[in-house]
């Protein structure tokens, strides 16, 4: 079974670019405000949420296993 | 209100934040009749029209085309041909789709396996003038920085290298509006022209012989199944190769005043070069190089009470939103601690500058191996001038000395 994901936005560094959007869109939208939110950490297999996260040009995208907490995405250098 | 409105007055070319800083608080979205568009200026205008690229275009070529006679058309039809394809100047569904086959090239991932080698070259750069006490920094060292990186990370072989930069100095001329320059459209287009001719083998080439560089990755770029047209590929690269020279250079220049001239932050930084990642996006916010960027207004709208009608062309300040009190502590001080630094210096929403990672590490690099061999660095007594653009904020020279 695929792990849990918990995918956190963070709002000062999120431009709004929309790669995770047009990358993952079933897990990441536009709110009203144009930043990227997240629908459901589910609906897309891992891989394409690590590769949305990885295509921010601002590292605004944080991924952890929800279980254990573990961080996925970003590494230590690039948080 | 009176305010004088000609941008390239040269008290607001020294000092843009004065006059672009006034009109955020007196008139935030401002009728500039000299220039004949908006300014906008508060950190929240700014941020919505950079998000919205429905109301807001970014198609240069259309309003271009249109203040050209048909004469003038046919003659800059190479231009205009290649500058349409050119991601900074188009809107969705062609910029989504060009933006996500190079984007993978140019992610923080990415271009932090570039880190070693980036030092390398700050390295060897900053021991070629050690011993000489004194260096005009821009020259000396800021140019060939993202010069030889964004060289080597394309694929230009070091020979070509002097060449292509003036090429695409030549190209630069109808961006960087300078009064005196009558011919810069016809300058600009030979600058094209030739920067296409110098691609255009290297991309047969790396078709034949793919190698470990970018024009080989946008050769191969494929996006389900999509692909970049050989002229979309040309495109490309003249705009990356552009856009990967001056605005670095002028990074590091407004940068290393702004450090000499806060001696504190000079120190703090020597102290904990911890702090590096935050002193570069401080440098970004406090002085960073690009004053402004353009949009042109779709259909008619309104914004901060102003009726906008379609197709009024816009100025998004940057460095007066980078200076709105509304939105930073203490925006005039230079804090290289500052945490968060919701800056805009690169741009905003689809359009966020494609190379910020790499501008970035390179700065990082760079001013913490300056800050490290070079404590002592200090602005030498000599007059500073700016070029006088409207978008740049561009040193002419800077000379130092330790």
């Amino acid at each position: 079974m695929a792990r849990r994901l918990r995918i956190s936005i963070d709002y000062d560094r999120c431009v709004g670019s929309g790669i995770c959007v047009l990358t993952a869109p079933a897990v990441f939208q536009f709110n009203e405000r144009r930043q990227s939110s997240v629908l459901d950490p589910a609906a897309e297999p891992e891989e394409r949420v690590l590769e949305a996260a990885q295509g921010c040009p601002q590292t605004a995208i944080f991924v952890e296993d929800a279980d254990t907490g573990e961080r996925l995405f970003p590494p230590p250098e690039l948080a | 209100m009176l305010v004088q409105d000609d941008l390239l007055a040269p008290d607001v070319v020294a000092d843009p934040y004065t006059y672009f800083g006034r009109l955020r608080e007196e008139d935030p979205v401002h009728w500039n009749h000299r220039w004949g568009g908006w300014l906008v200026t508060r950190y929240e205008d700014v941020v919505t029209v950079l998000r919205d690229h429905e109301r807001f275009s970014s198609d240069r070529m259309a309003s271009l085309v249109l203040e050209l006679t048909p004469a003038d058309r046919d003659r800059l039809s190479l231009l205009i041909n290649y500058f349409s394809k050119w991601l900074v100047f188009t809107d969705p569904p062609y910029h989504t789709r060009v933006r996500m086959l190079i984007n993978k090239a140019f992610t923080p991932t990415s271009v932090e396996r570039l880190r070693p080698r980036v030092r390398q070259i700050v390295d060897e750069l900053l021991s070629a003038v050690a011993a000489r006490r004194q260096m005009e920094f821009i020259h000396d060292f800021a140019f060939h920085l993202p010069v030889i990186v964004i060289s080597e990370y394309m694929g230009v072989p070091p020979e070509d290298r002097e060449q292509v930069k003036e090429w695409s100095d030549e190209t630069s001329r109808i961006f960087f509006i300078r009064a005196d320059e009558p011919d810069r459209r016809e300058r600009s287009q030979k600058g094209l022209q030739h920067l296409l001719e110098y691609f255009e083998p290297l991309i047969y080439d790396r078709r034949r012989h793919p190698k470990d560089d970018l024009i080989t990755a946008l050769v191969q770029a494929e996006e389900r199944g999509d692909l970049l047209s050989h002229e979309e590929l040309l495109a490309t690269c003249t705009v990356l190769i552009f856009a990967g020279h001056e605005t670095t250079t002028n990074l590091l220049a407004n940068g290393l005043v702004a450090l000499t001239e806060h001696r504190d932050q000079w120190e703090r930084l020597q102290q904990d070069p911890s702090l590096i990642r935050p002193a570069v996006e401080e440098l970004l916010r406090y002085d960073g190089p690009v004053k402004a960027t353009f949009r042109w207004v779709k259909t008619d709208t309104e914004l901060g009470g102003k009726e906008l009608r379609a197709g009024d062309r816009m100025l998004a300040v940057l460095a007066a939103a980078n200076r709105d009190p509304r939105k930073f502590a203490e925006p005039d001080d230079l804090d290289i601690g500052r945490v968060p630094n919701p800056h805009v210096a690169f741009g905003h929403g689809i359009h966020i500058c494609l190379g910020a990672p790499l501008a970035r590490l390179e700065a990082q690099e760079a001013f913490l191996a300056l800050s490290q061999r070079f404590p002592q660095i200090r602005l030498a007594d000599r007059p500073r001038e700016y070029h006088r653009t409207i978008v740049a904020r561009a040193l002419k020279e800077l000379w130092v000395e330790w």
